[in-house]
């Protein structure tokens, strides 16, 4: 390993991204193509779903990211590409290009799952800022707009394993967030907004009751004979809820009014809608926040228990919640379990990760077959 | 029983979760590969449940593997249909095009390899888009009827 460096490539879903990491440690570039959207010297960029546009950013992305990171093509160690899950087009898009440049600098090529790149993400900080490894296993809870899973994770000499423990039966927590602030008239995607407007609101408003779902024991698993369980989330009954609460309280002409005065605002940001939110909007807005934080916590903590967990690991995008941050850390610091979540840049889909993820894998020798494909339904530990 | 021709519609009612799964094993019998219905349905309808229902009588996954597509846009499942004894294999697509704003976005999602012969294809929000619509040979519209009952309506055209 002479340069320790690898150029990560993730084209999963909405976002093209590269960054080069040296030795899982740290970052020397990380760029995501909405970002270099306005100044991009190396070509333009388009932040799409599509895989055409995927294919019109790779190159600048790629180009970026080398670039910020002062280095030559010839000295990186590997190349390392999302394999999945997410749009088997959009995943194309990387792997092929990843393939071509390892095959053309005769390079190691490594795959990677996009879901244990969220966890990396957190361990990838942790290790730039100096701080002491997370003791483990840790729990780790990776929670998007299109994931919410608990695993464990634990080192195997350089590797790393993962245990699935749970997930959800209908909606990631995210999505629930995308179409509660549809319904209530504001921006996409609706995280941030409710986000920024949850503290203005009363969170005890509305009182949101989610169907208390049990653990439940492994099926079809004859291999394992431990009493382990699955702790299993929901989502859909909640935004439901919000939906019988605009009908029932009448807030349809307020939700338009509000709907309309936004899209005459270009590019309208959170603070634009707090004038246009009354009491109740704003509590039930609060109340929502905090029926799913509470119940993303409860469910993380009682994983942590149940499994032994010496940490605590919180990634992707809905990460970014600042009441989620807040009453995690708490309930962490009153367990006494050490807990962390990325920065923001890191939350969200990003390329730094793939690279860090890759770095134990490097040293373990766990390169990818020439033929590597996308993995659209790829999942993550057992 | 004769083959009649033209629109056959076949329609449901369900007072609960646990109903709608059921009235998706009943229109997994009644579809037969090729299919590309939309799937309509407000939110909170019961659409992934429905689906849970159609992929569990299909061999396809279990109820609580059939999660939401909004974000992920294609769930694929691999199922079988047992027919006159014979097991015959069945892909199931579910789709939602709920973030997907403009018709040169769909290229990406690759609608002609997954309309294969032995494919069901259910899309939510296909209507939005007329491509959809045109390719689509029924649907399938899911209604509230007040409180967590739904009035399932399936339409097949011939």
């Amino acid at each position: 390993m002479a340069s320790g460096l690898i150029l990560g490539i993730e084209s999963s879903c909405d976002e093209t991204a590269a960054a080069v990491v040296r030795r899982g440690a740290e970052t020397l570039s990380n760029v995501v193509a909405s970002q270099i959207a306005t100044h991009a010297p190396y070509g333009g960029v388009v932040p799409e779903l599509a895989s055409r546009e995927h294919l019109r950013n790779i190159v600048p992305v790629v180009r970026t990211a080398l670039a910020e990171a002062g280095i030559p093509l010839n000295d990186l160690d590997a190349v390392a590409v999302t394999e999945g899950p997410g749009l088997a087009g959009a995943l194309m898009v990387g792997i092929t290009y990843a393939k071509s440049l390892a095959y053309a600098l005769d390079k190691p090529l490594i795959a990677v799952n996009h879901l244990e790149g969220h966890i990396h993400a957190v361990l990838l900080e942790q290790a730039e800022l100096a701080e002491e490894p997370m003791p483990l296993p840790a729990l780790a809870l990776v929670v998007s707009g299109g994931h919410t899973h608990l695993y464990l994770a634990r080192r195997n000499g350089e590797s790393w394993r993962y245990r699935n423990v749970g997930r959800t039966l209908d909606d990631a927590a995210g999505e629930a967030f995308d179409k509660v602030a549809k319904l209530l008239g504001l921006g996409y995607p609706g995280g941030p907004w409710i986000d920024a407007l949850a503290p203005h609101g009363n969170p005890k408003a509305v009182p949101f009751s989610f169907a208390q779902i049990k653990p439940k024991p492994y099926r079809k698993d004859p291999h394992r004979d431990d009493p382990a369980s699955q702790f299993l989330f929901s989502f859909s009954g909640i935004k439901t809820a919000v939906l019988r609460y605009v009908q029932t309280h009448d807030l349809a002409a307020s939700i338009e009014a509000r709907r309309k005065a936004l899209a005459e605002i270009p590019n309208p940001k959170p603070s634009d809608a707090l004038p246009l939110c009354d009491e109740e909007t704003l509590n039930l807005i609060a109340s929502f926040q905090r029926a799913v934080v509470d119940d993303l916590r409860r469910k993380t903590f009682q994983a942590a228990e149940a499994f032994d967990s010496a940490s605590v690991l919180v990634s992707g995008g809905v990460a970014a919640n600042r009441e989620l941050r807040v009453r995690f850390t708490a309930e962490a610091a009153e367990r006494g379990l050490p807990i962390a979540f990325p920065s923001l840049a890191l939350s969200t889909d990003n390329a730094a990760m793939v690279a860090a993820a890759a770095w134990p894998k490097l040293l373990e020798g766990e390169t990818a077959p020439a033929e590597l494909s996308a993995e659209p339904s790829l999942t993550l530990g057992r | 029983m004769t083959q009649a021709t033209g629109t056959k519609v076949h329609e449901f009612e369900t007072n609960n979760a646990a109903d709608t799964i059921r009235a998706g094993h009943e229109i997994a019998k009644l579809l037969t590969p090729p299919k590309f219905l939309i799937l309509k349905g407000d939110l909170g309808a019961g659409k992934t449940t429905l689906v849970k229902g159609i992929a569990e009588a299909l061999d396809a996954a279990d109820p609580d593997e059939v999660t939401s597509p909004t974000f992920t846009l294609i769930h694929e499942y691999e199922g079988t249909r047992h027919e006159h004894g014979k097991d015959e294999p069945v892909l199931l697509y579910h789709l939602d095009l709920y973030r997907i704003e403009q018709e040169r976005q769909l290229d990406s999602l690759g609608l002609d390899e997954i309309a294969t012969p032995d494919s069901i294809v259910l899309v939510e929000w296909g209507d939005k888009f007329p491509s959809v619509a045109k390719r689509s040979n029924g649907e399938i519209v899911m209604k509230s009827t007040g409180g967590d009952s739904r009035k399932i309506t399936l339409t097949l055209k011939d």
